[in-house]
């Protein structure tokens, strides 16, 4: 077989095709690499526009090895999903320039379907994946027209055939992902790509971290609760936790400490799924107290946080058990007590030296607990998410002069006021609150649901958690943020709180990305076991799965066949033959049977005189009915187009007034 | 490799031939003879669809599998798609072609498609040759293919293939016909003698032969006459197909005779002979052909002169069964 030439239309289309799944690693491949692989394309173009060959061997060899050698200096590897996609990408653009012959396109076609699924791999957008199907959808009609050898059909009859392919192959698709075996874990292991940027709450807090987190809409995790979920003010998800403090920031202290301390559960026990989005964190947001969770790399640290070994890269499912109301039984170690005292040395003068006054005056830990939250409620304090910017001493500042602050100013100044008084406090990030989405009865929390709160040891009664916010703001435990803010609208939370259908409409499509991310992201080995039982499949295990797989390819496949063959089996005339018999059964129904000897032009003249009011219809259909069968070729309707024509066509029961003017 | 893949595919087609024994043209195209095979490009897919496969498992990325199984999904419902592509088809061939050795035996094909749809890039091969074309919905198409014959004598061809790649050239769907065509060979009309006058012409003598001079009445029809000749009026009247007989006057018959052309090999001889018998034609004489053996009477037109390249074609080789 002699190689075949491409024209320049034929490498415009496979180009675009590239150049679109491209698109999705718009974000993930450096962008040299892309833009490498558009000028190279461009470049092919615009020679085989002027008729002219791609650049000479040479050229394009050390194009090749400059390029690869580039990728590895950032890369040090071509191992791992960003590195290998990078250089299939690469390579792929640059392979343009030297497209010759039909072989060459065969092999970009192929790179454009792998780099789609490398997309896919490591993404969960319904979108993306939406996409993609479009893109391969214009990539195999670019293909149809490339093998095409004679005059190439236009581009709408390729999509349109290559649409009808996929459509096709849907339901194989369909058996073949339901019931394929899927594996526990990894074949190998997935070397981690790096540089995806963490979201959501940090190891550290200052003042604005929060309230910049609370303007983002961003869905932190969303959570399923077995029974019933607890009151809003118990809705504590808890997130890293605070110890050092050096006069503005909070940080955690990494003690080394694992094993949580025992705790003496009391109240009801809540069970739950935590659905992470990912985060590039290692921490899971449990309801305040978890005892029990299925993931087996993540555990406690010693204050109470769930921490797993590897950041969460994709989105996870955690199903947990906590308890809200708890009753400590281990007493604080001394080194415990040092550290969650400490204030650095002279820093928040004023602070401290208010709070070792207010100490003197209230030397019982609750008595000065409740006077320094009565001084939160009785002075001007607001809660606002555009605080003044606030110096180095941020306590000093916020409690004598701004007075404004969010969540993390009242948590961080609460805690200093306790720590300058000789009680051990420390700063607890996490999330308070979510909104219920009542279409599909689930938790959505958002970033900007965010929280800063404090726990301080009570001696006898162990880590209590104080919230200073509410005692400003109790509207922000109650219900949310947004409520709280609602007076400033900052949040521009307002107009849309004010538009209930935008609400709904907003919490109806969340309620679908869960349904996605459950019933496709999640399918896993359970989910076929549970397809397997619903099915009424005894004993479901590996082996019946794959034998119902064969049973279910096997009906398919047969359907498959049936349906690509029944179009050529019959005949168009045949085909016609019985469209047409449809139509004249209908009328004959309508009291209008066709008459042996009568052509299609005759019956229609016919129906025309005795029902005008379908008169034309049915002649316009016999009329397509001759041209049909009769001039085949030159018609400008399709057997198709006809057959439908013919089912939708209804002759009403004749009207009744000119039935009896027939009878008369 | 070569050779071992040319030793496979004599193997398949002697297989096949067995299979399914001596076909009667027209011949449609049912599923029992369709054979189909990935091409390379399709093996490449193949490879590409499984590594799609485990990067999706390894990565357990259930996106990544939908679109990895969407992609062999498609793949396989292409393979039934090239299938069909031939399925169906109604094959028809004219199996005799007369042809001058050093050119091309052109095989008319025709190719029916009574479906209601378009049977694209359909490639017929008989021997090196090919020649491809696309059926529409309920028509019919005729590609021709033109078989090089290096050689004077009678060409047959037991097998010819129809082929096709569509729709993504993944699959390569194919049939073995077993028709028997046969391309006559003429030997390729060269020589250097000049042709003879008519023998011993009386300059009075006339005799009366079948020209196109003079209108003489209506004859039957037979094949190679010219169409301009056809009694188109009788035909439409409803009767017999007939042709208009004409006189002309001409001179005596010449006779290309073998046993004149001494001194040339037999290849040579037959080549002058060839020669003189388009000569003849093209100067509307009337010939006649004396081989050693075989004589052919003298006459004029088309259907004469395929009888003369014809014989000049078996000279000396066994004739078909």
């Amino acid at each position: 077989m002699t190689p075949k030439p491409v024209s320049y239309e034929q490498l415009w289309g496979i180009f675009a095709c590239l150049i679109l799944a491209l698109l999705a690693h718009l974000g993930s491949l450096p962008v040299w690499v892309l833009v490498t692989v558009a000028v190279s394309g461009g470049l092919r173009l615009a020679l085989a526009r002027r008729g002219r060959a791609g650049p000479p061997r040479a050229l394009r060899l050390s194009i090749v090895a400059v390029a690869i050698a580039l990728l590895f200096v950032q890369f040090r590897t071509f191992n791992g999903l960003s590195a290998g996609t990078a250089l299939l990408v690469l390579v792929a653009g640059l392979k343009m320039l030297e497209t010759e012959t039909q072989r060459d396109i065969y092999v970009i076609t192929l790179s454009i379907y792998f780099v789609s699924v490398s997309a896919l791999l490591e993404s969960t957008s319904f979108w993306l994946f939406a996409y993609l199907i479009g893109v391969c959808w214009l990539t195999t009609a670019a293909l149809l027209r490339l093998t095409g050898t004679l005059p190439l059909p236009d581009w709408r009859r390729c999509l349109r055939y290559s649409g009808r392919l996929l459509g096709q192959a849907l339901p194989l698709a369909l058996v073949l992902w339901l019931l394929f075996p899927r594996f526990a874990g990894p074949l190998w292991h997935i070397p981690e790509d790096g540089h995806s940027a963490a979201s959501g709450l940090s190891d550290t807090m200052s003042p604005g971290d929060i309230d910049q987190l609370a303007l983002s809409d961003e869905v932190a995790f969303r959570v399923h609760f077995a029974g019933a979920a607890p009151p809003p003010q118990e809705r504590y998800w808890r997130g890293p936790v605070m110890h050092a403090f050096d006069g503005r920031t909070w940080s955690r202290a990494y003690s080394g400490q694992l094993g949580a301390p025992a705790l003496q559960p009391q109240g009801p026990a809540y069970d739950y799924t935590v659905s992470l989005e990912p985060n590039q964190r290692r921490w899971i947001f449990a309801l305040d107290w978890p005892s029990h969770w299925d993931l087996a790399d993540a555990a406690l640290t010693g204050d109470y946080t769930l921490m797993r070994r590897d950041p969460v890269s994709r989105p996870i499912d955690v199903a947990a058990t906590s308890h809200t109301r708890v009753q400590w039984t281990t007493p604080l170690s001394p080194t415990m007590r040092e550290r969650d005292t400490r204030i650095p040395p002279n820093s928040n003068p004023r602070t401290v030296q208010m709070a070792q006054s207010l100490r003197r005056a209230h030397p019982a830990d609750a008595e000065y607990v409740s006077a320094v939250l009565a001084m939160f409620t009785q002075q001007p304090f607001y809660y606002t998410l555009t605080p003044p910017k606030l110096s180095d001493n941020s306590v000093d500042a916020f409690l004598f002069d701004s007075k404004r602050g969010f969540c993390e100013h009242y948590a961080s100044a609460f805690a200093v006021l306790m720590r300058a008084a000789g009680i051990p406090a420390r700063v607890v990030t996490g999330y308070q609150g979510g909104t219920f989405n009542r279409f599909a009865d689930y938790w959505i929390v958002r970033q900007s649901d965010a929280h800063a709160w404090d726990e301080i040891w009570i001696e006898g009664r162990g880590w209590l958690r104080m919230d200073p916010t509410s005692a400003i703001a109790p509207e922000r435990v109650e219900h949310g943020a947004g409520d709280a803010l609602n007076a400033e609208d900052a949040l521009g939370v307002g107009w849309r709180g004010r538009m209930h259908w935008f609400a709904d409409a907003r919490l109806r499509l969340d309620a679908l990305r869960q349904l996605w991310r459950e019933r496709i992201l999640f399918f896993d080995q359970d989910s076929q076991q549970k397809l397997l039982e619903w099915l009424k499949i005894p004993e479901p295990d590996g082996h019946k799965l794959v034998l119902l797989l064969a049973a279910a390819l096997t009906l398919v496949l047969c359907w498959l066949t049936w349906i690509v063959r029944r179009e050529v089996d019959t005949s168009r005339k045949e085909l016609l033959v019985r469209i047409y018999a449809r139509l004249c059964a209908k009328l004959a129904a309508a009291g209008l049977p066709r008459l042996a000897h009568e052509g299609a032009e005759a019956y229609a003249a016919r129906v025309a005189l005795r029902r005008p009011d379908i008169g034309r219809a049915v002649t316009a259909l016999c009329r397509h009915y001759s041209t049909l069968r009769y001039a085949a070729p030159t018609a400008h309707i399709t057997v198709g187009q006809f057959d439908a024509a013919v089912r939708a066509f209804r002759p009403t029961a004749r009207p009744k007034s000119s039935r009896r003017r027939t009878y008369r | 490799m070569r050779t071992i893949r040319q030793a496979a595919i004599d193997k398949i087609r002697a297989w096949s031939a067995r299979r399914h024994g001596l076909d009667s043209l027209p011949i449609k195209i049912n599923r029992r003879r369709i054979y189909i095979l990935p091409t390379r490009f399709g093996i490449m897919l193949g490879l590409v669809l499984a590594a799609m496969l485990i990067a999706g498992l390894n990565y357990n990325s259930n996106l990544g599998l939908a679109f990895g199984f969407l992609m062999a999904s498609v793949a396989l419902v292409t393979m039934h798609h090239c299938n069909r592509n031939l399925l169906g088809l109604q094959v028809d061939v004219t199996t005799e072609v007369d042809a001058f050795a050093g050119r091309e035996a052109r095989f008319e094909f025709v190719l029916k498609n009574a479906s209601n749809v378009e049977r694209r890039d359909v490639e017929i091969r008989c021997l090196t040759a090919s020649g491809i074309c696309s059926v529409a919905a309920a028509s019919s198409e005729s590609v021709s293919v033109a078989v090089p014959v290096p050689r004077r004598g009678i060409t047959r061809i037991a097998q010819f293939e129809l082929r096709t790649r569509h729709p993504f050239g993944w699959f390569n769907a194919w049939t073995y016909v077993q028709g028997s065509l046969i391309a006559h060979v003429a030997p390729a009309p060269r020589g250097e003698r000049t042709l003879p006058s008519a023998a011993g012409a009386g300059s009075g003598s006339r005799s009366e032969v079948r020209g196109d001079e003079d209108f003489a009445g209506l004859r039957a029809y037979e094949p190679g006459v010219p169409l301009k000749h056809m009694a188109w009026k009788v035909l439409a009247r409803g009767g017999e197909a007939a042709v208009r007989s004409y006189t002309s006057l001409a001179a005596l018959p010449e006779w290309l005779e073998w046993s004149a052309l001494t001194g040339l090999d037999t290849e040579s001889r037959l080549s002058q002979l060839c020669l003189w018998v388009l000569e003849s034609e093209a100067a509307q004489r009337i010939y006649g052909l004396r081989l050693p053996g075989r004589e052919i009477a003298p006459a004029f037109g088309a259907a004469h002169r395929f009888a003369c390249l014809r014989a000049l074609a078996a000279y000396a080789i066994a004739e078909p069964r």
